[in-house]
């Protein structure tokens, strides 16, 4: 496929040409505040990243999913009444490479063999997804170190990347390709440009060489590592790396009712609470913050790369990083797991 | 009269202004008939969820009541309680809701008169106040497809 | 040396004698943050250790959290607010007072790393900082700005910026801030009630229900929170507006004559809510009826569990 070149005057139409009809989501605000939202003002090109990662758009905080109702006098009563995927014909521009991976390592837990979730797939498969690359990475980021890249691929249908005030775009799968061609733009050839960009991108990344140790030792040598309970201690226990986090897919299924009914909606959980695992019984197999942050780190670094051939469950996007009120840094804890003795 | 008839759920202590609407009912008293009445031991009791939760549900209104100060059966219950009941107006006021969607009262078990003035009293401002359609859980829409 | 670097040496000394005598088993303090405008709690526990400790404006969390259920001695990097909340979890019996060290340091107010983010715009790189002034860099600019400008909201108003309850001052007590005088709180209550409970819902409304603003605070030790209770489920687990809003207003009672503005909720919030706003409002309440601030002394009772007789309260009929 032939890269593309949109250039500043044209950012509007091209926004419009690839909205054609449907909803824009793009990155609005600036700085910090950065947020992927329905396109009203100006997208944004110069950000860090967006504040929340995109696995809103797919995976709401709460999502209701079947009503029912309890009055013997309602047309539809005893009957349940699935609400639907709520899913709409989508474009999103300006995720950034990290959480496009992140959105493809959640797509392999809500799809794959054994169940397909119908929520998550009508939104996942009803979005076109264009990356913006990462020229320059923040002081957080680390994707590079989790086998990613400032220009990763990975889930996107095509990957952008600010150009002269403008951009340069690779489509990347055949309907990014015939997105990119709606817009009638000029073309380039964009390779070589790519590359160099992208090992600039890289190289402005510290350097971690932790990880391969990490996939080397076996689950129960770190399991049963001596450092969890000093690597726990600062930890407040509020579950924010969570909810910020673009692999975390946890949720908590709940009814609300009345006396005319009820529905039935899911809601984001958190492994970082003690209610994630405390049993009927009362009985609680995390019963403290250690078994809670091992399980977190264990999960994002040793039990998704084992399900998902390698592929490590954090992208390196770094929110965790920032948002973590105890600066409990992801790539800290990695080169005490590669280091500690059990 | 309006059509809106408020709905207010009323918190009453055992001894004192629970007694005081039993009274209020054998002497024949009038009272408007739009409150619930909870029972607790004593205000001290009242935790502040029990307001919210009257609330979220859309109560109109709350009234809670209990023995005068120095009346308390258990000596000092509602000493204690008043301190919380002047934390919680204070906050709920400042932050929007209507006085006098939040009432407290201090009425005996003697005082049937007083409890049926305040009766209407509460019933009749919180009508004034409305219906309470801002500081209250939605209700769950069950109709189809708005519930989405 | 500037003054940062003297309480950092001084504290640093402190840690390793009290580990070294055994009048502490492990010295609670702050060390530098792993990225910019950020110092991260930091457990001491050998005399080598010691030397991660450090004494900076960008501290974002009240260390007192970590007393409650803690056994065995503990010392305390204590600034004014943290060595009140300290003073109030022995008052209320999580710690005792002789497993408690409080190494005080005269805190000149820290730095709110949103305020400066709102003034910088650009992503920010690097931090560094001296006693009056931060420096932050990224690609192609470096900046300083005046601490003064980027106080966090609690800082710029603190009346007990020493903690003269503390063991130990590791420097000459700060001059203290003007206190709150809650205007904005006073100009609120001059608009309409509808007019309030706009601005109350709408300064929630971006919240995710994480509790970090729970976690992260030193009164909120309860074995259960109320809303993780379930039976019965005080709070919808999911976003609905009102229920964000109990949580709020509940927490904030919870913490009524106990906060001491250390604003640890806020620095913790990861969507920039100002949810001491709620804490004010009581604040002012229990200064105003009851004259109370809490952790001033070691004998003094949190005014709830307190009573006059004649205690004001005109709105009980």
């Amino acid at each position: 496929m032939t890269e593309y070149i949109v250039k500043e005057d044209a950012l509007t139409a091209f926004f419009q040409a690839i909205a054609n009809g449907r909803r824009l989501l793009a990155p609005q605000g600036q700085g910090e505040n950065c947020r992927l939202e329905v396109a009203t003002g100006p997208v944004s090109l110069d950000y860090g990243n967006t504040h929340l990662s995109p696995k809103a758009t797919f995976f709401p905080q709460t999502e209701k999913i079947l009503a029912y109702h309890k009055k013997a006098d309602q047309p539809k009563y005893n009957q349940y009444q699935d609400l639907g995927d709520h899913a709409e014909p989508t474009v999103i521009f300006g995720i950034r490479p990290c959480d496009a991976k992140g959105l493809a390592i959640s797509n392999k837990v809500f799809q794959n063999d054994r169940f397909t979730d119908p929520y998550w797939k009508g939104k996942y498969e009803s979005a076109l997804k264009i990356g913006l690359a990462c020229l320059n990475p923040s002081p957080q980021c680390f994707c590079a170190a989790m086998g990613g890249s400032p220009f990763g691929e990975m889930g996107l249908d095509v990957l952008a990347y600010p150009k002269e005030k403008g951009l340069g775009l690779k489509p990347l799968t055949p309907a990014g390709e015939e997105l990119v061609k709606a817009a009638s733009l000029p073309s380039a050839d964009l390779a070589s440009e790519i590359k160099d960009l992208e090992k600039k991108a890289i190289e402005a990344q510290g350097p971690l060489d932790t990880y391969q140790i990490i996939n080397e030792r076996k689950i129960m040598e770190l399991y049963k590592a001596d450092h969890w309970s000093a690597t726990a201690e600062p930890c407040l226990g509020c579950g924010v790396c969570t909810f910020f986090c673009p692999t975390c897919h946890c949720f908590d299924i709940q009814d609300e009712t009345s006396e005319a009914g009820g529905v039935r909606m899911r809601n984001w959980d958190t492994c970082m609470s003690p209610l994630f695992t405390v049993h009927g019984s009362g009985h609680n197999p995390r019963p403290s913050k250690t078994e809670r942050v091992r399980q977190r780190f264990m999960h994002k670094l040793k039990y998704i790369p084992i399900k998902q051939d390698g592929v490590r469950g954090c992208t390196g996007c770094g929110r965790c990083v920032v948002m973590c009120p105890a600066n409990i840094d992801i790539r800290t804890v990695a080169a005490t797991m590669a280091q500690a003795s059990a | 009269m309006s059509e809106f008839e408020p709905k207010v759920v009323a918190f009453f202590c055992n001894w004192c202004t629970y007694g005081a609407a039993d009274l209020a009912g054998v002497s024949r008293l009038d009272y408007p008939p739009n409150f619930r009445v909870v029972r607790l031991p004593c205000t001290g009791r009242l935790n502040p969820k029990f307001i919210m939760e009257a609330f979220k549900r859309g109560a109109d209104g709350v009234w809670v009541s209990g023995c005068h100060p120095g009346d308390c059966h258990y000596i000092a219950g509602n000493y204690y309680a008043r301190r919380k009941f002047v934390l919680l107006h204070t906050l709920l006021e400042t932050i929007g809701v209507d006085p006098n969607r939040l009432r407290f009262s201090w009425i005996s078990s003697a005082e049937a008169n007083k409890f049926q003035a305040m009766a209407r009293d509460v019933v009749e401002s919180v009508r004034a106040c409305g219906p309470n359609l801002t500081f209250r859980k939605a209700p769950l829409a069950l109709d189809l497809p708005e519930v989405a | 040396m500037g003054a940062l670097e003297t309480i950092t040496q001084k504290i640093q000394d402190k840690a390793k004698s009290l580990l070294e005598s055994g009048q502490a088993e492990v010295v609670i303090g702050y060390r530098k943050g792993s990225t910019p405008l950020v110092a991260a709690p930091y457990f001491a526990r050998t005399p080598s250790d010691c030397e991660n400790l450090i004494w900076s404006s960008f501290a974002k969390l009240n260390l007192a959290n970590y007393l409650p259920n803690r056994t065995g001695k503990v010392a305390l990097v204590a600034k004014g607010c943290d060595a009140r909340s300290a003073v109030g979890q022995v008052t209320e019996n999580q710690i005792p007072r002789d497993n408690l060290y409080l190494i005080g340091v005269p805190c000149s107010g820290l730095v709110d790393p949103a305020k400066v983010a709102a003034k910088e715009g650009r992503p920010i790189q690097k931090a560094t900082e001296t006693d009056e002034t931060i420096t932050v860099s990224g690609v192609g600019f470096e900046v300083e700005i005046k601490k003064a400008e980027v106080l966090r909201r609690n800082c710029e108003v603190c009346s007990h910026r020493s903690p003269t309850m503390a063991d130990e001052l590791t420097g000459p007590e700060a001059p203290a801030a003007k206190p709150d005088d809650f205007a904005d709180i006073k100009a609120l209550l001059a608009k309409s009630p509808s007019e309030r409970l706009d601005y109350f819902q709408d300064l929630i409304k971006d919240c995710l229900r994480c509790y970090a603003c729970r976690n992260a605070c030193p009164l909120c030790y309860c074995p259960v929170c109320f809303v993780d209770e379930t039976r019965p489920q005080w709070l919808g687990k999911s976003t609905d507006p009102m229920d964000t809003m109990t949580f709020h207003l509940l927490r904030a009672l919870h913490c009524a004559g106990r906060c001491t503005a250390c604003g640890a909720c806020e620095t913790a919030c990861p969507v920039n809510i100002k949810v001491r706003e709620f804490n004010r409002v009581l604040d002012k309440a229990v200064q105003e009826n009851w004259s109370y601030e809490p952790g001033l002394t070691w004998e003094q009772k949190p005014p709830l569990t307190v009573y006059q007789p004649n205690d004001p309260a005109d709105f009980i009929k």
